[in-house]
């Protein structure tokens, strides 16, 4: 019994102890710092294995140790990686300015002084330690973008990290911070530098590109084009092979097709030949009989028709020759006779014609002669009748012309004295055609009394010389004769004028 | 050599040391390896990324002089 109780006394102290030693022990994690603070932890000890002095404060990696409660104070420091954003808009060495996104990434130092710079600043603060180091870096990232221009920062990886190093190793040294790694995630660029850095690169590339692509298409055309020819060709070539046996096919089948009909025709021109031969055999077999039962019968009667013609025709003929023979030679007889009396009678007529001829010639032989003999005495007086009318006839032409040219003379000696002549003449005449007018008139009365009177006589006188005047000048006309001018006649036949008259 | 000592350990250059540029080693130290800033023992020296060197000088938190082997 009392055995039991001190075995559970034991355990309990046990247990006791156990849970003291628990709650004074205390472990550094790997990824941890203890930073143990208070009674006794100011010795100036380099501890190998993780522990410093000389810090008023003893830091404890790796490993466990005790800690006296209420003396002493644990407090633990991560070492973990942490990571800070970096939003900054900065200007490049060239003056492009830029949008850089980036992420750093820092821990706390492994070594006791990067602990224990670290726990003096960020121990109570730990969450805030990533506000702290993106506002420190912030103004480290854009002194380094401010000492790379574009290209390198797209493509000097090295020289990004020299100069993280070179402008933020101190400082972050300072704070007991590594940075393990500055990284850019994303550049906002809105003058579209980048964008124009790659520009002649990508037309460079997308040129040969296209050249590429447009050559391997021409060659993918041309091989194309080359086997449709070739396509082309041999089909050419297959169709004309294929026509030309169709057309051995055609004419094979045509020439066996036109066999049949041709054979059948052949067999029917055979047929038709010997229906032919049969016809004229048929032909010759009517000939036959026509020829013996009615050419030789018509023969025979044609014979004897012929025959009684020929014998009647003969009779007849020897009838009609006996007849004329008969009426030739009453003709002949009676031309006889005709022909004697006609000789008979022309004989007396030519007799009796001869004598009357000879007395017709006889008589117009006198008569001729007596005639002739009127017709010379006739013609003898007639000649000498013409001859003397003649000689008289030209005597009486010469004797006029004689006269007519010595009047010629005269007249051309003296004119007005042949016309005067010849006006006497003819004046007789003359007077009686202008009297004629006045022979009609019965009473002849002048209005103005006898001074009246004298002037009617005086233009009848005027008009009487008038007309001598015409007169001589028509008898001047054609031989060249003149009227006298005895108008000085007064003669009482002068003609009145009609104003004056008054039947 | 304890792990914790810097001078005298091997490194490898990650970051261009050359004159007027803070370069960057990456030094094995406390059972890892962590990366110091590095400068050139030689000021004009100009040591290419890749390069092994050697910690000459340590300064405390995270710089470091180095020099190629």
């Amino acid at each position: 019994m009392e055995l039991g109780v001190i075995a559970l006394v034991v355990l309990g102290i046990v247990v006791v102890l156990v849970l003291v030693f628990k709650s004074m022990w205390r472990v550094a994690e790997p990824n941890e710092a203890l930073i143990i603070s208070g009674l006794h932890q100011e010795k100036p000890v380099e501890g190998d294995g993780g522990t410093s002095g000389m810090l008023g404060f003893k830091i404890v990696t790796g490993k466990g140790t005790l800690v006296l409660p209420g003396v002493q104070t644990v407090r633990r420091l991560s070492l973990d990686l942490r990571e800070a954003d970096l939003a900054i808009d900065c200007v490049t060495h060239q003056g492009i300015p830029l949008g850089i996104r980036g992420v750093v990434i820092y821990k706390v130092g492994d070594d006791f002084a990067s602990i224990a710079n670290a726990a003096r600043r960020f121990l109570d603060q730990q969450d805030k330690m990533d506000q702290r180091v993106h506002n420190v870096f912030s103004g480290h990232l854009r002194a380094i973008v401010g000492n790379m221009t574009v290209e390198e920062m797209i493509r000097d990886r090295e020289k990004l990290t020299s100069l993280t190093r070179s402008s933020s190793g101190s400082e972050m040294e300072k704070l007991g911070l590594i940075v393990d790694s500055l990284q850019v995630q994303e550049i906002d660029d809105p003058t579209g530098y980048i964008t124009n850095l790659g520009r002649p690169h990508a037309a460079a590339i997308e040129r040969d590109a296209r050249i590429a692509q447009a050559n391997a298409e021409q060659s993918a055309t041309e091989a194309e084009q080359s086997a449709e020819a070739n396509k082309a060709l041999a089909r050419r070539d297959s169709s004309i092979k294929q026509a030309g046996f169709q057309a051995e096919i055609d004419r094979a089948s045509a020439t066996a097709r036109q066999a049949g009909p041709l054979s059948e025709a052949a067999a029917k021109q055979e047929v038709v030949v010997q229906e032919t031969k049969v016809a004229e055999l048929e032909g010759q077999r009517e000939e036959q009989r026509l020829q013996v039962s009615v050419r030789k019968p018509a023969d025979a009667k044609a014979y004897e028709q012929t025959t009684l013609a020929k014998a009647d025709r003969d009779a007849r003929v020897s009838a009609a020759e006996a007849q004329a023979q008969e009426v030739e030679l009453q003709a002949g007889a009676n031309a006889q006779r005709v022909k004697l009396e006609a000789g008979a009678e022309a004989d007396r007529v030519k007799l009796a014609a001869g004598a009357e001829a000879e007395h017709v010639r006889v008589e117009a032989g006198a008569r001729a002669e007596a005639v002739r003999a009127i017709g010379d005495a006739e013609a003898a007086s007639t000649l000498a009748r013409g001859t003397a009318t003649a000689e008289a006839a030209r005597a009486k032409a010469m004797a006029e012309a004689a006269g007519i040219e010595a009047r010629a003379k005269a007249l051309a000696e003296n004119q007005d004295a042949v016309i005067g002549q010849q006006l006497a003449e003819n004046w007789p005449a003359i007077v009686e055609a202008a009297a004629k007018p006045f022979g009609n008139i019965d009473q002849m009365i002048v209005l103005n009394g006898a001074q009246g009177l004298s002037e009617a006589l005086a233009q009848a006188l005027s008009q009487g010389v008038a007309g001598l005047q015409l007169a001589r000048s028509i008898l001047s006309g054609p031989n060249g004769k003149n009227g006298d001018a005895g108008s000085s006649t007064n003669n009482q036949s002068a003609q009145l004028p009609p104003p004056d008259q008054e039947g | 050599m304890a792990d914790h000592e810097m001078v005298g350990k091997i490194g490898r250059v990650t970051g261009n040391i050359k004159p007027g540029a803070l370069g960057e080693v990456m030094v094995p130290v406390r059972g890892g390896t962590e990366a110091f800033n590095a400068y050139a023992a030689e000021g004009e020296d100009v040591i290419p990324t890749g390069t092994r060197v050697v910690v000459v000088e340590y300064y405390p938190p995270r710089t470091v002089v180095v020099t190629k082997m």
